[in-house]
C-alpha cells in the first residue's frame, strides 16, 4: 500500500535525502582526511566533497569548533530544508526528532544555571535543532515544579514531564533523573508515534529505536554504579521498548558490577559482541580531546552521574564506541528499505555521526595527536 | 594535414603533445597558453591527492587573497549608496608574468592584508559606535515612552484622588497628600523594569512572564515606529519598548533574569520626573555627540571602500588567473631532477605553431633564454572533438552537442543543421507574417549584440539571446515558407493572376464554383483557395504530401552522410555491408512513395480516365498483397511488376544488412587468428601504421593498446558484433516506417498553425474592420492591440518554441540516428576567456 501512495506526498523528499546521503563522505575520503597535516589541508581536502566551500569564507586559522559548528549549520539547513517541505504525518515524524535535542537543550541549561554559567554562552552551546522558543526563561527555574510551570509546560515535552517527573529539587542527581526519565518517556512515544504510521517506518523505526533504548539502559545501569541511585530507582529509568524488556530489563536493575551487565545482555547476539571484545580490549579508550560539540550530548548521559573507576571508565568509552559503530550499522540499514520515513531519521543520525568523526579528526590533526586519528567511526 | 582550411564538417585535427618546460618560466607559460586558450591539459598525477601536489601553497595563499577579494566584494555590495567599482577594461592591468611576476604577487597580497586589517578595524569600531548608538536610541525611546505613560498614568490617579478628596478624604492625611501635588511628584508604590526587547519575542516574553510571577504583574508596551539596522548584515529588527510593573525584590529580579536571557535590554529609568526629564537631555547631546563620530567613522570606511573599488575588479580577475595557473601547474610532472616540469595535454594540430609563438613569447617575458620545448607525441588515444565555431555556427552547433558530442573527426550534423533546421522549422511555421516578427526581433538582437552581450539577460532571455542567428534563418526561411503557403497573419496575398475565375452568383444558388482560367499560379499556393469550401481539403493533401517528400529527402540525405565516415575511418567494407542495402532499402518503398507522389501531382485528373487511386491504400496494398493492383485505383501501367520488383529489393536488404558485416568480422578475425596473432601479440600489425585514423579501426579485429596507459580499449567480441548488427538492423527496418510517418508532424504542426492564426483573426479583427465611425476606430484600435498581443505571445512565441521543439526532435531522433555516432567528449581548453564568462 505504502508502495502507491506515498510517493504522492514523501517522494520529493525522499529523494532529496536520499541525495544527502549520497553525499556523506565515503571511506576513501576518510582516508584522505586523515593524511591531512594541518587544518588547512582539511579544509582544501573537504572543500572537494559535499561540504564544498563551506569553511572558504573563514579567515585563517580555523579551529576545530568552527569546523563542527559550520557543518552542523550545514546538517541543520538541511533538516530545515526537509521539515519546510514535509506535510503530515512526515513533518510529524521530523517533529519528533527535534525532541530528543529539546531534552538535550533543556538538561544542558538548567546544569549550566545550576552550576552558575552564563545563560548566554549556554544559549549558544544548544543544539540548534532543540530550540524553541521559551527556552532561555529555563535558567529562571530553581525547582522541577517551577520548571514545569514556567517553561515546559508549553512545550511538545511537557506530556513527558507531567506523567514521569515527581517533584523534586534541581540537583545533579536530580536534573540526571529527569533526563533519564524524559529520554524514557520520549523514546516511547516516538516508538508509538511510529506504530500508529506502521508499514516499513514502523518495522525500521522500531529496530533503531530499540537499540538506542537498550542503549541507554545499558550505560544507565553502568555508570550509576557506586553512585546513590536506588536500584528501584533506576529501573524506573529504563526505556520499556528494547529488546532487552523485560527480562533484560530486570537482569540489569538488579545488577551489580559490569559481568552482571554483560550476563544481562548475553541472551541478544549482538550485544554480545560489545562485551566480549570490551573486555579484552579495555582500555584501549580514554580520554577523547575537548571540544567535541554539541554531538555528545546524548554520549555524556551518566558521566555527570557519578565517578567511575579508571579501567571501567575505559571499558565504557569504548563500549561506547561499539554502540555508535552498531547505530550507524542500523541507520545505514534502514537506507535498504525504501517508502518509509526511517531514512530521514538515519540520514540525520549518520549526518551527526560524521561530523563527529569530522570534528575528531580535525581536534587529532590540530592536537597533533596523529596516533589516535584513525579511531573515527566511518558512516558509509 | 594541419594546414587544412578549418570546417565545420569535420571536428579538427588534434595532437597530443608534450611540453617540457624549465620550473622558472612554467608559471609564465602557463599563463600565455591559458591567454591563448587552445590547450587542454591532462592530469599527469591523478593518484595524488590535492593537497599533496606541488603548487598546493601557492594555491592556498591565492585562495586566502581570494577570500579577501571576496570579502571586499560583499562589503561594497553591502555599502547603501552604491560604490563605484572600476570596470576591468578601464584600469591599469596588473602584470603577472615576467621577471617581476612574484614581487607583483607579493605586492598585491601584503595589500590586500592591509587593505583587509584597516576594513575590518574600521567595521569593528563602526559597529561598536552603532551599537552604542543603538542603545541611546533605545534608552531615549523608553524614556520618552515610560516618560508618557508616567503622565498618562498621573493625570488619572489625580483625577481618582480629587474625587476621592472632595467625597471623604481623612484630614490627618491632608497634608502629606498635599505635599506630594505640591511636589507634583507621584509616588508609585509599586516598582518596574523598562527596556526594550525585539517584536518578534514579546509574546514569548510576555507569556514566560505571566507563569513565571503567576500573573502579578502590570505590562504595558509601545510599539518603536523606526527600525534598528545592523550595521554588520544590514539586517532590519525592530523592538518595542515595555515597562513591568511588580511587587517586590524576587520577582523584579526574576524578571530581569528573564529579560536578559530573551535578550531583551533594560534599562534604568528613575520614578522622579525631574531626573528623567535629565537623564533625557544627557542622553540626547550624548547621542548627538556619537552621532557626529559615528558619520566620520562611515565617511572614512566609505573613502577606504572606494579605493579598494578603484582595483577591485583588477583583482579578482588576477586572483582567479593566478588560481588557475597554478591549478594547471599542479596537473604537470616534475622531472627526476625536478628542474623541469613535463605537460601534457591536447590541441588542434593547426594551432601548433601559435603555440609555438606563444611558448617563445613567454620565454622572452620571463627574461630567461631557456625556451620551452614542444613536441609532439604518437598516441593511440582519442582525442578530444573540437569544432572551431563562431558566433554564427556557435548556437546550431550547441543543438547538435546537446545530443551528443561528435566522435572525433566524425561527420558533424552541426554543419547541415545551419540550413536544415531552420527550414522545417519553417515548414511548421509558414506565415509570412509571424516569420517577419521573429526575424525583426532576431535583428534587433544582432544589431544591439554588443551591448547586450555584456548585460546579464536573466537565463530566459539569454537563451534567446544566444540562439540569435538560429531565430534569424527561421525567421527568414518562414517567410520563405509562408509565400509558399500564400499565407500572411492567416491572410493570402494576390501577387499574380489567380487560376481560377469566378462566376457571378446566380439567384438563390449561394455557392460560386471557381473555373480554371487558363493561368497557372507561379508561386506557392493560388490566393483563390483562400476561403474556398475545400480549401482545407487541399491544403492538408498538399502539406502531407510534402512532409512526406522532404522527411524521405532528409533521411536519405542522413544515410548518405554514413559514406565520408565509413571512408574517413577506413571502414570500405561499411558502404556495402550498412549503407547500400540500407539506401536501397529506403528508397524502395519509401523513395518509390515519393516518386509516386510526384508523379501523381503530374497528371490532370480531370480529363484522365481512372479516378486519383490514394496512395497510402497503395503502399499498404504493395506490401501486404504483392501483385495485386486493382486496375480501378492504378496509377500507371505495370504498376503491379514495378512493385513486386522493389518489395523484393527491399526483402533482400534485410538480411543483406544482418548478415554481411558480423560474417567479414568473422573472415577477418580468422585471417588474423590464422596469421598467429592472438590477444595481445596483435601490437605490431602491419595495417596500424597511420596513427591519427585510429578511431575507426578499434571497431575491427581484436588490436590490442599499443600505449596501455590509461584508456582501455575493449575487446570486440565476436557475439558483440552480431547482437549489435541485429539490432541495428531492426531499428532501422522499423526506424524507416516510423520515422517517415515522424515527418507528418511537418504538416499537422503547420495546419495547426495555420488554423490558429485563422482562429485568431476571425475573433478579433475580423468582427471589427468592418465597424465606420468613431465607435469603429476606438474598437479598432483596441482589439488591433489585444490581436497583436496574442499574435506575438501565442503565435509567434509559444508556437514557435512547440515547432522549435519538433524541428529539434526531427534532427536528433530521426536524422541523427541514420549516421550519428556521437561518442566522443568535448575539447575542454585552458581559457582565461571562460573565466571571465563564469564571473
Amino acid at each position: 500500500m505504502e508502495a502507491l501512495l506515498f510517493n504522492v506526498d514523501s517522494g520529493f523528499l525522499e529523494g532529496i535525502v536520499r541525495g544527502y546521503k549520497a553525499g556523506l563522505l565515503t571511506q576513501n575520503q576518510y582516508n584522505n582526511l586523515t593524511q591531512c597535516e594541518t587544518i588547512e589541508d582539511f579544509r582544501t581536502q573537504l572543500s572537494a566533497t559535499d561540504y564544498g566551500n563551506f569553511l572558504a569564507n573563514e579567515p585563517l586559522p580555523i579551529s576545530t569548533s568552527t569546523i563542527s559548528d559550520k557543518a552542523t549549520q550545514v546538517l541543520v539547513d538541511q533538516f530545515n530544508y526537509l521539515r519546510s517541505n514535509a506535510v503530515e504525518p512526515l513533518s510529524k515524524f521530523l517533529e519528533y526528532m527535534t525532541y530528543a535535542y529539546m531534552i538535550d537543550n533543556v538538561i544542558l541549561i538548567i546544569t549550566g544555571t545550576l552550576h552558575g554559567r552564563n545563560t548566554n554562552e549556554l544559549l549558544q552551546r544548544c543544539h540548534p535543532l532543540g530550540v524553541f522558543d521559551t527556552m532561555p526563561a529555563l535558567c529562571v527555574a530553581t525547582n522541577v515544579e517551577e520548571l514545569y510551570h514556567t517553561v515546559l509546560v508549553e512545550t511538545p515535552l511537557a506530556p513527558y514531564f507531567r506523567d514521569s517527573v515527581t517533584a523534586a529539587d534541581l540537583d545533579d542527581l536530580n536534573i540526571e533523573i529527569i533526563r533519564n526519565t524524559l529520554y524514557k518517556a520520549y523514546l516511547e512515544d516516538f516508538d508509538a508515534f511510529c506504530r500508529t504510521l506502521g508499514g516499513p517506518t514502523a518495522e525500521v523505526m522500531h529496530r533503531i529505536l530499540s537499540f538506542e533504548a537498550d542503549r541507554r539502559a545499558i550505560n544507565i545501569t553502568i555508570n550509576s554504579f557506586g553512585t546513590q541511585l536506588s536500584k528501584e530507582q533506576r529501573a524506573k529509568l529504563f526505556p520499556t521498548i528494547g529488546r532487552l524488556f523485560p527480562e533484560g530489563n530486570n537482569a540489569l536493575a538488579r545488577a551489580d558490577d559490569i559481568d552482571q551487565v554483560r550476563q544481562a545482555c548475553e541472551p541478544i547476539a549482538e550485544y554480545r559482541a560489545f562485551f566480549d571484545a570490551s573486555g579484552a580490549g579495555g582500555g584501549a579508550g580514554g580520554a577523547r580531546p575537548n571540544g567535541t560539540g554539541h554531538g555528545g550530548g546524548s554520549e555524556s548521559t551518566a558521566n555527570l552521574l557519578g565517578d567511575l573507576g579508571d579501567d571501567l571508565g575505559g571499558g565504557a568509552a569504548d563500549l561506547e564506541d561499539r554502540f555508535f559503530v552498531h547505530e550507524v550499522h542500523l541507520n545505514k540499514l534502514a537506507f535498504l528499505q525504501q517508502f518509509q520515513y526511517a531514512v530521514f531519521y538515519s540520514y540525520i543520525k549518520l549526518k551527526e555521526q560524521e561530523i563527529r568523526s569530522l570534528t575528531w579528526i580535525a581536534e587529532c590533526i590540530a592536537q597533533n595527536a596523529r596516533d589516535r586519528i584513525h579511531d573515527y567511526i566511518p558512516t558509509f | 594535414m594541419g594546414d587544412e582550411y578549418p570546417t565545420l564538417f569535420r571536428s579538427e585535427q588534434m595532437s597530443l603533445v608534450q611540453l617540457i618546460v624549465p620550473t622558472e618560466v612554467a608559471h609564465d607559460t602557463i599563463a600565455e597558453l591559458g591567454e591563448l586558450g587552445n590547450v587542454q591539459f591532462k592530469d599527469l598525477n591523478p593518484n595524488v591527492n590535492p593537497f599533496q601536489r606541488s603548487f598546493v601553497g601557492e594555491i592556498r595563499r591565492i585562495d586566502e587573497m581570494a577570500r579577501r577579494v571576496r570579502f571586499f566584494a560583499s562589503q561594497i555590495e553591502k555599502e547603501k549608496e552604491p560604490i563605484p567599482i572600476r570596470p576591468l577594461y578601464d584600469s591599469a592591468p596588473l602584470v603577472t608574468v615576467g621577471p617581476r611576476a612574484a614581487q607583483t604577487i607579493d605586492e598585491l597580497d601584503v595589500k590586500l592584508a592591509e587593505h583587509e586589517a584597516r576594513l575590518t578595524q574600521m567595521n569593528d569600531s563602526y559597529q561598536l559606535l552603532s551599537e552604542r548608538l543603538r542603545e541611546l536610541v533605545e534608552a531615549r525611546h523608553v524614556l520618552r515612552e515610560t516618560a508618557q505613560f508616567f503622565e498618562q498614568a498621573a493625570v488619572r490617579e489625580t483625577e481618582v484622588r480629587n474625587s476621592l478628596d472632595d467625597s471623604s478624604a481623612p484630614l490627618l492625611q491632608h497634608d502629606d497628600r498635599e505635599q506630594q501635588y505640591s511636589t507634583g511628584e507621584l509616588q508609585f508604590d509599586l516598582e518596574f523594569v523598562a527596556g526594550t526587547i525585539d517584536r518578534a519575542r514579546l509574546s514569548t516574553f510576555e507569556r514566560v512572564l505571566w507563569r513565571v510571577l503567576r500573573g502579578n504583574l502590570y505590562m504595558n508596551y509601545i510599539d518603536i515606529q523606526e527600525p534598528f539596522v545592523d550595521p554588520a548584515t544590514g539586517a532590519e529588527t525592530r523592538k518595542n519598548v515595555f515597562i513591568i510593573f511588580a511587587h517586590g525584590d524576587i520577582l523584579l529580579g526574576k524578571i530581569r533574569k528573564v529579560a536578559e536571557s530573551m535578550g531583551a535590554t533594560i534599562y534604568p529609568i528613575d520614578v522622579n520626573a525631574d531626573k528623567r526629564a535629565d537623564s533625557m537631555r544627557e542622553v540626547t547631546s550624548r547621542l548627538e555627540d556619537l552621532q557626529i563620530v559615528l558619520y566620520n567613522t562611515g565617511a572614512n570606511r566609505r573613502a577606504e571602500l572606494m579605493t579598494i573599488g578603484e582595483n577591485l575588479a583588477s583583482w579578482q580577475d588576477v586572483v582567479a588567473k593566478e588560481k588557475l595557473i597554478y591549478e594547471t601547474l599542479n596537473l604537470l610532472n616534475y622531472d627526476v631532477r625536478r628542474k623541469t616540469l613535463i605537460a601534457e595535454g591536447w590541441c588542434p594540430t593547426r594551432d601548433i605553431p601559435q603555440i609555438q609563438l606563444a611558448l617563445r613569447h613567454a620565454t622572452e617575458e620571463s627574461g630567461t633564454n631557456v625556451p620551452p620545448i614542444l613536441h609532439e607525441l604518437q598516441t593511440n588515444r582519442t582525442p578530444p572533438t573540437f569544432h572551431r565555431t563562431n558566433k554564427f555556427t556557435e548556437g546550431f552547433q550547441t543543438i547538435m552537442d546537446a545530443y551528443g558530442v561528435a566522435s572525433y573527426q566524425e561527420v558533424n550534423p552541426g554543419l547541415f543543421a545551419v540550413i536544415t533546421f531552420p527550414f522545417l522549422f519553417a515548414v511548421m511555421f509558414g506565415d509570412i507574417g509571424h516569420g517577419f516578427i521573429i526575424f525583426i526581433a532576431a535583428a534587433i538582437m544582432i544589431l544591439f549584440e554588443r551591448k547586450l552581450a555584456k548585460a546579464d539577460l536573466g537565463e530566459i532571455f539569454g537563451t534567446f539571446f544566444f540562439g540569435r542567428y538560429i531565430i534569424l534563418l527561421m525567421g527568414l526561411f518562414s517567410i520563405y515558407t509562408g509565400f509558399l503557403y500564400n499565407d500572411i497573419f492567416s491572410k493570402s496575398l494576390h501577387l499574380f493572376h489567380s487560376g481560377w475565375s469566378f462566376s457571378e452568383p446566380n439567384g438563390n444558388d449561394t455557392s460560386i464554383v471557381g473555373i480554371p482560367n487558363g493561368h497557372t499560379y507561379p508561386f506557392g499556393i493560388d490566393p483563390a483557395w483562400h476561403g474556398a469550401e475545400n480549401a482545407l481539403l487541399f491544403t492538408n493533401s498538399y502539406k502531407m504530401k510534402m512532409s512526406i517528400v522532404l522527411g524521405v529527402i532528409h533521411m536519405s540525405f542522413a544515410v548518405c552522410l554514413q559514406v565520408p565516415n565509413h571512408i574517413r575511418f577506413k571502414r570500405f567494407s561499411d558502404i556495402y555491408t550498412n549503407f547500400i542495402p540500407q539506401m536501397i532499402f529506403l528508397q524502395s518503398i519509401f523513395g518509390y512513395l515519393v516518386v509516386c507522389i510526384i508523379y501523381k501531382w503530374t497528371i490532370d485528373w480531370s480529363k484522365a480516365s481512372t479516378q486519383p487511386p490514394s496512395l497510402l491504400n497503395m503502399l499498404i496494398g504493395m506490401v501486404l498483397s504483392p501483385g495485386n493492383v486493382d486496375p480501378e485505383s492504378q496509377l500507371y501501367p505495370g504498376q503491379s511488376t514495378v512493385q513486386v520488383i522493389l518489395l523484393l529489393l527491399a526483402g533482400v536488404c534485410v538480411p543483406w544488412l544482418l548478415i554481411t558485416k558480423p560474417y567479414l568480422q568473422y573472415q577477418e578475425m580468422k585471417k588474423i587468428q590464422g596469421q598467429g596473432y592472438i590477444g595481445l601479440g596483435a601490437e605490431d600489425v602491419p595495417r596500424h601504421t597511420d596513427d591519427t585514423t585510429l578511431e575507426g579501426e578499434e571497431e575491427g579485429n581484436g588490436r590490442a593498446i599499443v600505449e596501455a596507459n590509461d584508456e582501455e580499449h575493449e575487446e570486440h567480441d565476436f557475439s558483440e558484433v552480431v547482437v549489435h548488427q541485429v539490432i541495428h538492423t531492426i531499428e532501422f527496418c522499423l526506424g524507416c516506417v516510423s520515422h517517415t510517418a515522424s515527418y507528418l508532424r511537418l504538416w499537422a504542426l503547420s495546419l495547426a498553425h495555420a488554423q490558429l492564426s485563422e482562429v485568431l483573426w476571425d475573433m478579433t479583427l475580423a468582427n471589427v474592420l468592418g465597424m465606420s465611425g468613431l465607435v469603429g476606430i476606438i474598437a479598432l484600435v483596441i482589439v488591433g492591440v489585444m490581436w497583436l498581443v496574442l499574435t506575438i505571445s501565442i503565435l509567434c512565441v509559444m508556437e514557435g518554441l512547440s515547432a522549435f521543439l519538433h524541428a529539434l526532435r526531427l534532427h536528433w531522433v530521426e536524422a541523427n540516428s541514420k549516421h550519428y555516432e556521437a561518442g566522443g567528449y568535448q575539447f575542454v581548453p585552458l581559457s582565461f576567456a571562460r573565466v571571465n564568462e563564469k564571473q
